[in-house]
């Protein structure tokens, strides 16, 4: 038992040094962001001398921080609102419909999960020009609609059918019907995967790169955080300072945002995996 | 009579205008461009000229006779797909399966390896760049270890190990979570039997914990093999395909047949050729995992 207790402890030490060398990366990043050129280049292991955060005023006002938060949100928000709204609505009709034709349209809704974007990414841009959705952070929001909605529904369908169709009969019968009973009587009761799509959608789509490099890159005005770093580190070869900056501030969000609603962040990502 | 057929043209409507947004929307995203693809791979086109010319399966045939940048981009996504995945999950189920021990660090350790995965891949390929370019050069001389000299990113076989490293060390807190939650679900009886039965922790491991795991393995075999055949994000930021064009995957090698070379229909040739891969790798991994899971 003595042998044990020693070597549960240490366990825990090498397990947690382990982790400090695991995030060590992270730190040389943010330690560099706010160091001068000069103190980059003679070291980067060293911590800095005096904290230049006159790098993060640069590079703020550079890539118009302010404008690419807001496009984040309005793509992520935009997105993941239609994904619910449509993904439930019709995984909820989908699963409560007993016939041939409801089965196949299920079908259809989730088979896109098989087809890998790079697939289909030169389409989706020629598509998206005719039907004017490009280069324009709404429009982009509104393709993740799409792009989303087979693994909602999916999820969506497998719940909907735990509900018992009681519910909506005795709903029925005190006179709620079609867009009603759905969003005043259904909708509430999904709540558990809601949220559990709300997490995987908006990690992805906060964090996506190839879809926004084709679709919203052409201006400054519209670009995404992730963007913005990818073009800003094109520009600034070698002044890692300023690079270093521009991936701490792009990271940041997520990492506050983790730091707070972490429990939920990893049930949801557990439950959509499990599910998906 | 007219009343059953009434309430059946608005049963059908309501049909309709339940599930018509969702499949307009996914339309869009996915069958018309799915379409499109396939009438582009049979055409020779740089997406500028009026009048593409039809080839039938001319660039189809390219690629499977002559296309070295093809082959050794599907070697690469091959090999990497192969290394990521097993090192990966097995990785993954020791961190598990030490976090499961309830250390007292548990949740810290938790935090720790799952922070990469909240990240973007593009940035996360940065951070590593420098980390490989500046930051070893500053170890190496501090601490004269030889693996810091290495030319990490300079040298084919190290940038594809540098490629493996990174995607492992983004996305392990994922595979990690899955099998905790995967552990947690074994009934503590089952290994307490064991235990008094004299079983060895080591054995206890192999007879009980990893049978009763297969689910979760299943998933996250499942994962890494749909996410590793697509590698493209990590790549683009960490080598750029370099050193001499050697850590090409297939998904970067399509992005630049069209995005930057202009070839369109060559390209999606090669985007039609992927679809097919991965459906047939879906299919064949889906229905061995089912009959595993019917055995047990």
């Amino acid at each position: 038992m003595k042998t044990n207790k020693a070597g549960r402890i240490a366990l825990e030490i090498v397990m947690v040094l382990l982790s400090l060398v695991f995030l060590y990366p992270l730190f040389l990043a943010i330690n560099n962001s706010l160091k001068s050129f000069g103190e980059v280049m003679s070291d980067v292991v060293a911590l800095p001398k005096q904290l230049a955060f006159d790098n993060y005023s640069y590079v703020w006002s550079f890539i118009n921080y302010p404008r690419l938060f807001l496009n984040n949100t309005i793509i992520t928000v935009v997105g993941l609102v239609g994904i619910i709204l449509v993904s439930s609505i019709a995984a909820y009709k989908l699963s409560r419909t007993k016939s041939r034709f409801s089965a196949i349209l299920y079908v259809i809704c989730i088979m896109p999960m098989l087809i890998p974007f790079q697939s289909i990414m030169l389409t989706v841009l020629r598509l998206s020009q005719d039907l004017h959705l490009n280069n324009s952070t709404w429009g982009l929001g509104v393709l993740y609609w799409g792009f989303g909605a087979p693994l909602a529904v999916f999820i969506y369908h497998g719940f909907v059918k735990g509900i018992p169709k009681e519910i909506d009969e005795s709903a029925t019968i005190d006179g709620a019907s079609g867009f009603r009973l759905f969003f005043s009587v259904i909708f509430p009761l999904l709540k558990s995967v809601t949220t559990t799509i709300i997490i995987i959608d908006v990690m992805w789509i906060w964090n996506d790169f190839l879809l926004p490099l084709l679709m919203v890159n052409g201006s400054p005005s519209t670009k995404t955080l992730t963007l913005a770093a990818y073009t800003f580190v094109g520009q600034y070869t070698s002044d890692w300072q300023y690079a270093m900056t521009a991936m701490v501030m792009a990271v940041l969000p997520s990492i506050i945002v983790f730091i707070f609603l972490q429990k939920f962040i990893v049930k949801g990502v557990v439950a959509g995996a499990v599910k998906g | 009579m007219f009343k059953s057929l009434g309430r059946k043209w608005s049963e059908k409507l309501e049909f309709g205008l339940f599930t018509l947004p969702v499949l307009i929307c996914i339309a869009v995203a996915f069958y018309i461009p799915f379409a499109m693809t396939i009438r582009y791979s049979l055409l020779k086109w740089n997406g500028i000229s009026k009048n593409p010319k039809f080839i039938g399966l001319d660039n189809f045939k390219q690629i499977f006779m002559g296309d070295a940048n093809f082959t050794n981009s599907a070697w690469f996504t091959v090999k990497y797909a192969i290394l990521y995945i097993v090192l990966v999950n097995v990785l993954a189920i020791l961190l598990a399966v030490i976090l499961d021990m309830k250390l007292k660090s548990s949740t810290w350790l938790r935090t720790a390896f799952f922070i990469p995965y909240i990240l973007s891949l593009v940035i996360v390929g940065f951070i590593w760049k420098f980390i490989f370019m500046q930051g070893f050069e500053s170890l190496g001389a501090s601490t004269g270890w030889g693996i810091f000299k290495l030319s990490w990113l300079g040298e084919p076989g190290l940038a594809f190990i540098s490629i493996v490293l990174v995607s492992i060390w983004q996305s392990i807190g994922f595979y990690m979570v899955i099998y905790i939650a995967g552990l947690q679900s074994i009934p503590e009886d089952l290994k307490e039997a064991a235990t008094v039965d004299g079983a060895s922790p080591f054995r206890r491991f192999i007879s009980i914990t990893l049978p009763l795991l297969a689910p979760s393995i299943t998933i996250s075999v499942f994962m890494a093999l749909t996410n590793s055949i697509k590698v493209f994000d990590v790549i683009l930021s960490l080598t750029g395909g370099g050193p001499g064009g050697t850590t090409y995957s297939i998904a970067f090698d399509i992005y630049r047949d069209t995005f930057q070379n202009n070839m369109f229909g060559y390209g999606t040739a090669k985007a039609l050729i992927l679809f097919v891969a991965v459906l047939i790798v879906t299919l064949i991994q889906l229905t061995l995992f089912k009959r595993r899971e019917v055995e047990a």
